[in-house]
């Protein structure tokens, strides 16, 4: 019996597609209010009065106010960010005040009665200015976190490389756009604090809970119901909505919906960070890479949320997949007065990974050389160290994955080609190659001790019970291939338990590409240990195995609870940022071919190559499927999404004017899986997947527009008419 | 949303004796300004039972009714075959779900896209007269190079517009005292000073029908929409193109233009550029450049004078065959 490796029917699919899954909107309590969110019309200044007008019948109504906050910050990494403004305010809708009806509409009218008045400060929207401190606004100095890493002495390699490059690099923000906004219900009864809502990472809102309400793990109860999508857009965010529900919950005495619409879900919630990247590299005239320097800087937002470790993962991806004896990386992320910025598939790997690509094209375009030759000359294989000067063991598919992507594609035919103008348009070809660390960083895993529990039930069923959420990538289905393998028996007897934090351990957050690879693992050893047990029974009773397992419930052994086992020889310091950055990576490489309207500079994406090394691929057309979705909003964050900005305020935050692609702008994919296995990833090797396919998308896409127009975008979006600005110039140039 | 009352009608004398209030059919423009507030009719009369879905589309002639969906026309052989340009032009508009239920009339009468008009945090004299143009110093990329001013530089929206302009479509318009044809390039006025007056209808009149002359112009038409998606999203830029060839000359032609007028835009001085040239890459890139002529950049919308420019020239050489 096998299930993993095969695309069995996934285990939510039936309900959703009839319509009987249950998201929080289709959810109701008896005497529930509705909540709603006032929020700050200037990006920065102080708040010096609420005014409720008092011609407007308030009756029925709950107010909350910061004054009503007992513990008044959002439990994170840095207590920075209050629930409620209630004296400075650092972003434009930033949350001052809550409301709560019964009636929906009347809600919406009370919110046109109450007004603040606010002294305002100059704000700052610029990174740089803020790292020059034009203005404080975030005290003490706008910096949310710093990271260096050195290997060798790259200023001295630098001077004596025979070829050095450099360049500049940018990036800009990226809304999610889950499918289903953010919402919550929440109440309080005799056992505490219930939350039930659309949240990637349950004990993170049952941390923020317990801080600001000051209650124990006990009185805090938070179930996630079925997600419609998170990209990381609902892993910090949800602890800030439950909290504003739960205070007007707490204040009204009723359970409290709030279900943020489409353009508040823009506007309040976090984004892809902004970031610029200086590059310089030393190579030999053959194209032997030797040498990178490396500085980011990276637009946090008003508060620090998540950004130190955005910004981690983003420094430890910029030297890219390569080989380099000698590394200097250095990256800042400051504060300005724009909405927090957040998680991100991905996580900062894009922004570094689009920089450190497009620096190798120029570097390849100097040289002469076909850029996928030097990449794939240059990238790190068994043996290698990387930037971090971790000694690569295991499982690098990347050679593969370069071959696989550049024969389908028939890179070399194309690329020799040069640019194919034929009438009025341009195709060419581009690759990126990447990768990107699966699972936390250095010892996180240790910290954090991720469980999970398996439980026999009567009659031979199995249920898994984890804090990692199914948000819409399939958890709930290869959680269950695994947990059956592992314990031989059919899916049809394994229950995935609705998570939430009184009935399941804490299995982490649903994030940085750990829940297969890592939770996955942790499932599989508990699977095991049941089956030993069964087994044991077995032998020691001679009953079947369904009368076994039924009597390992009544002697209440029923139930098998693993810590995450840390791999012990992985090494790591956070004071030099050296070591076994992961524990693994995943292996990209992504081969696009565009067409150039050579008029219009619209761009057509006519084929996309995604080779991706996966360890082993549990369900092979769920991860086929991640590939092809990621890649697609890294597309979309290329050639199609910009968020406007006035102010401090998004000027287009709705779905008809931000701009993500169609299935008609979606490019045919050939999706090749290489699978190099991952010796401690369950299921036979698998590794963590869900961020790798943000990386490579965007790098390719510019590097084949490069190809066929030879305008090189450094920044993104390439809209058409940067296309064409660039190529105007170009000409008088 | 703001409270209203709904009222159906059966037949077209009910509709016009409706003394007051907005007309709803498809509803896919109305519903979604009314939910954001920045159109609160009090009482809405729905039309959209009325029997005025007839499409006839023959060589000679092509008269569609206000009700038919945008859907139906887009799919009638005829339309595509005589008028290719109708066609195209409504495939290239919004999605599919949109076109199965939006009109004719109602997409001819829909309101601009401007972020300024759809948000009533913003002024904008258009939706509240005197309260000031955000987009005139604002963000403004997607706005007018033709026909604004001062007041108002939002751009007409829609794609089917600007097709039947370059057909020299008149539409009909029916009220309680009678019928009239108006040619659509008169229908729309220029915001001038006072930009909420989008067109010529009088209070409780109706569209009910386009109406457009066939013949070899119509017949070898051509609609080509630049915007930053594949699907469902409006023009950057669009260019609707009538060309009569003869012996390899230009004998007749039409030029009008979307995403950059603040009415659908005729193209009138590179059509007579184009009139009796050669159907050559030169002369069409000559023309082209004529369809500049009283463009008035916006500092964020700069981009578009010569994106107009290159989109005529493809639009032509598509056309005329030559490349």
């Amino acid at each position: 019996m096998s299930n993993v490796g095969t695309s069995v029917p996934r285990t939510d699919g039936p309900s959703k597609v009839v319509g009987t899954a249950k998201y929080v909107d289709d959810l109701s309590m008896p005497g529930m209010l509705h909540g709603a969110t006032l929020r700050s019309p200037v990006a920065r200044g102080i708040l010096k009065r609420i005014v409720k007008d008092p011609a407007f019948d308030w009756t029925g109504i709950t107010f909350v106010d910061a004054t009503d906050v007992p513990v008044n910050v959002v439990a994170l990494i840095q207590d920075d960010q209050p629930v409620l403004a209630s004296h400075e305010i650092r972003h434009r809708y930033e949350p001052l005040a809550l409301i709560a009806c019964d009636d929906a509409l009347r809600l919406a009218r009370a919110a046109r009665h109450v007004t603040f008045e606010i002294e305002p400060l100059p704000a700052i929207f610029d990174p740089r200015a803020s790292f020059e401190r034009r203005e404080i606004v975030a005290p003490p100095d706008n910096v949310f976190g710093r990271y260096r890493i050195t290997k060798g002495d790259a200023e001295a390699a630098l001077a004596s490389c025979e070829v050095v490059v450099s360049g500049t690099y940018s990036v800009h923000h990226q809304e999610q756009l889950y499918i289903e906004p953010q919402g919550v219900i929440a109440w309080f009864d005799e056992r505490g604090a219930h939350v039930h809502g659309s949240i990637q990472c349950p004990y993170y809102v049952q941390k923020g809970v317990k801080k600001t309400f000051v209650l124990t793990e006990s009185d805090v109860d938070v179930v996630q119901t079925v997600t419609g999508g998170g990209f990381g857009g609902k892993e910090e965010y949800p602890t800030v909505i439950s909290l504003h529900a739960l205070l007007l919950a707490k204040k009204s005495r009723r359970p409290v919906k709030m279900i943020y619409d489409r353009q508040e879900d823009i506007e309040a919630t976090t984004k892809r960070h902004p970031a610029e990247i200086g590059i310089v590299t030393g190579c030999d005239r053959d194209g032997t890479l030797r040498a990178i320097s490396i500085h980011v800087l990276m637009d946090g937002g008003a508060y620090v949320t998540l950004t130190p470790v955005v910004l981690s993962r983003g420094i430890l991806h910029a030297a890219g997949a390569y080989r380099w004896e000698h590394v200097l990386a250095e990256a800042v992320a400051v504060a300005t007065n724009t909405p927090p910025n957040g998680a991100f598939r991905g996580f900062g790997a894009p922004q570094t990974i689009w920089a450190v690509e497009r620096h190798l094209d120029k570097v390849a375009r100097q040289l002469g050389m076909d850029p996928l030759v030097l990449k794939s000359n240059n990238v790190l294989r068994v043996g290698d160290t990387t930037a971090t000067s971790q000694t690569l063991k295991e499982s690098v598919g990347i050679g593969e994955c370069i071959e696989k992507a550049r024969t389908a594609s028939d890179w070399d035919r194309k690329r020799a080609l040069g640019p194919v103008v034929q009438g009025r348009k341009a195709r060419g070809i581009g690759a990126c190659v990447f990768m990107h660390g699966a699972g936390f960083t250095g010892s996180g895993e240790r910290r954090l001790k991720g469980r999970v529990a398996l439980d026999l039930l009567l009659g031979g069923r199995v249920r898994i019970r984890t804090a990692s959420t199914d948000i819409g990538q399939g958890t709930e289905t290869v959680f269950s291939q695994i947990a059956a393998d592992a314990l031989g028996l059919p899916m049809s007897q394994v229950e995935f338990l609705q998570p939430s934090t009184a009935r399941v351990p804490d299995s982490g957050p649903t994030v940085a590409s750990r829940t297969v690879m890592v939770v996955g693992s942790i499932v599989e050893a508990a699977a095991r240990e049941l089956k030993e047990r069964i087994d044991a029974e077995q032998a020691a009773t001679g009953l079947d195995r369904r009368r076994a397992m039924d009597a390992l419930v009544f002697r209440a052994m029923g139930t098998a609870e693993h810590v995450y086992d840390t791999p012990r020889d992985l090494e790591w310091d956070d004071a030099t940022y050296r070591g076994d950055a992961y524990p693994v990576y995943g292996w990209g490489c992504d081969i696009a071919e565009v067409e150039v309207d050579l008029d219009t500079f619209e761009t057509k994406v006519l084929g996309f190559w995604a080779a991706a090394d996966v360890g082993k691929a549990i369900h092979p057309t769920h991860c086929k499927g991640q590939i092809e979705g990621g890649t697609l909003q890294a597309i979309g964050w290329a050639l199609h999404e910009q968020i406007v900005w006035k102010d401090g305020a998004i000027l287009n935050g709705r779905m008809t004017n931000y701009i993500v692609p169609t299935s008609l702008d979606a490019p045919p994919f050939t999706t090749l899986l290489v699978e190099a296995p991952y010796s401690r990833g369950p299921g036979g090797g698998a590794k963590g997947i869900g961020e790798l396919p943000m990386d490579g998308g965007a790098p390719a896409i510019a590097a084949a527009i490069e190809h066929a127009t030879g305008i090189s975008m450094d920044n993104l979006p390439c809209l058409p008419e940067d296309l064409f600005e660039r190529a105007r110039k170009g000409r008088a140039a | 949303m703001k409270l209203f009352t709904y009222d159906a009608v059966s037949s077209l004398p009910a509709a016009l004796a409706a003394r007051r209030g907005t007309f709803f059919a498809g509803g896919t423009t109305l519903v979604d300004l009314m939910k954001l507030e920045v159109l609160t009719p009090e009482r809405l009369v729905d039309i959209g039972s009325l029997p005025l879905t007839k499409i006839e589309a023959t060589p000679a002639r092509l008269r569609i009714e206000a009700l038919a969906r945008m859907a139906d026309v887009a799919a009638s052989h005829d339309v595509l075959r005589n008028y290719p340009v109708v066609a195209q032009a409504l495939l290239r508009s919004a999605s599919p779900q949109i076109r199965n239920m939006a009109t004719i009339g109602g997409n001819l009468m829909q309101r601009t896209r401007c972020s300024y008009f759809r948000s009533v945090a913003e002024p904008c004299n258009k939706r509240v007269p005197g309260s000031g143009c955000g987009a005139f110093e604002g963000d403004n990329r997607s706005h007018a190079l033709f026909g604004g001013g001062p007041a108002c530089v939002a751009t007409h929206a829609s794609d089917l517009a600007v097709a039947l302009v370059a057909l020299d479509a008149t539409l009909t318009l029916t009220s309680a005292k009678g019928s009239r044809d108006v040619p659509l390039a008169e229908f729309y006025l220029l915001p001038g000073s006072s930009p909420s007056t989008e067109n010529v209808l009088a209070p409780g009149e109706l569209i009910t029908a386009v109406n457009a002359t066939g013949g070899p112009r119509a017949a070898r038409s051509l609609y080509v929409k630049v915007r930053d998606r594949a699907s469902f999203e409006f023009a950057l830029v669009s260019v609707a193109a009538a060309l009569a060839l003869e012996g390899g000359m230009v004998k007749d032609v039409r030029l009008a233009a979307g995403g950059v007028g603040t009415k659908p835009w005729r193209l009138a001085a590179a059509e007579s550029a184009l009139r009796g040239q050669p159907a050559t890459l030169a002369a069409f890139e000559g023309a082209a450049k004529r369809s500049l002529e009283g463009a008035m950049p916006l500092s964020g919308n700069g981009f578009k004078t010569s994106l107009l420019e290159r989109t005529v020239v493809k639009t032509l050489a598509r056309l005329g065959g030559v490349s």
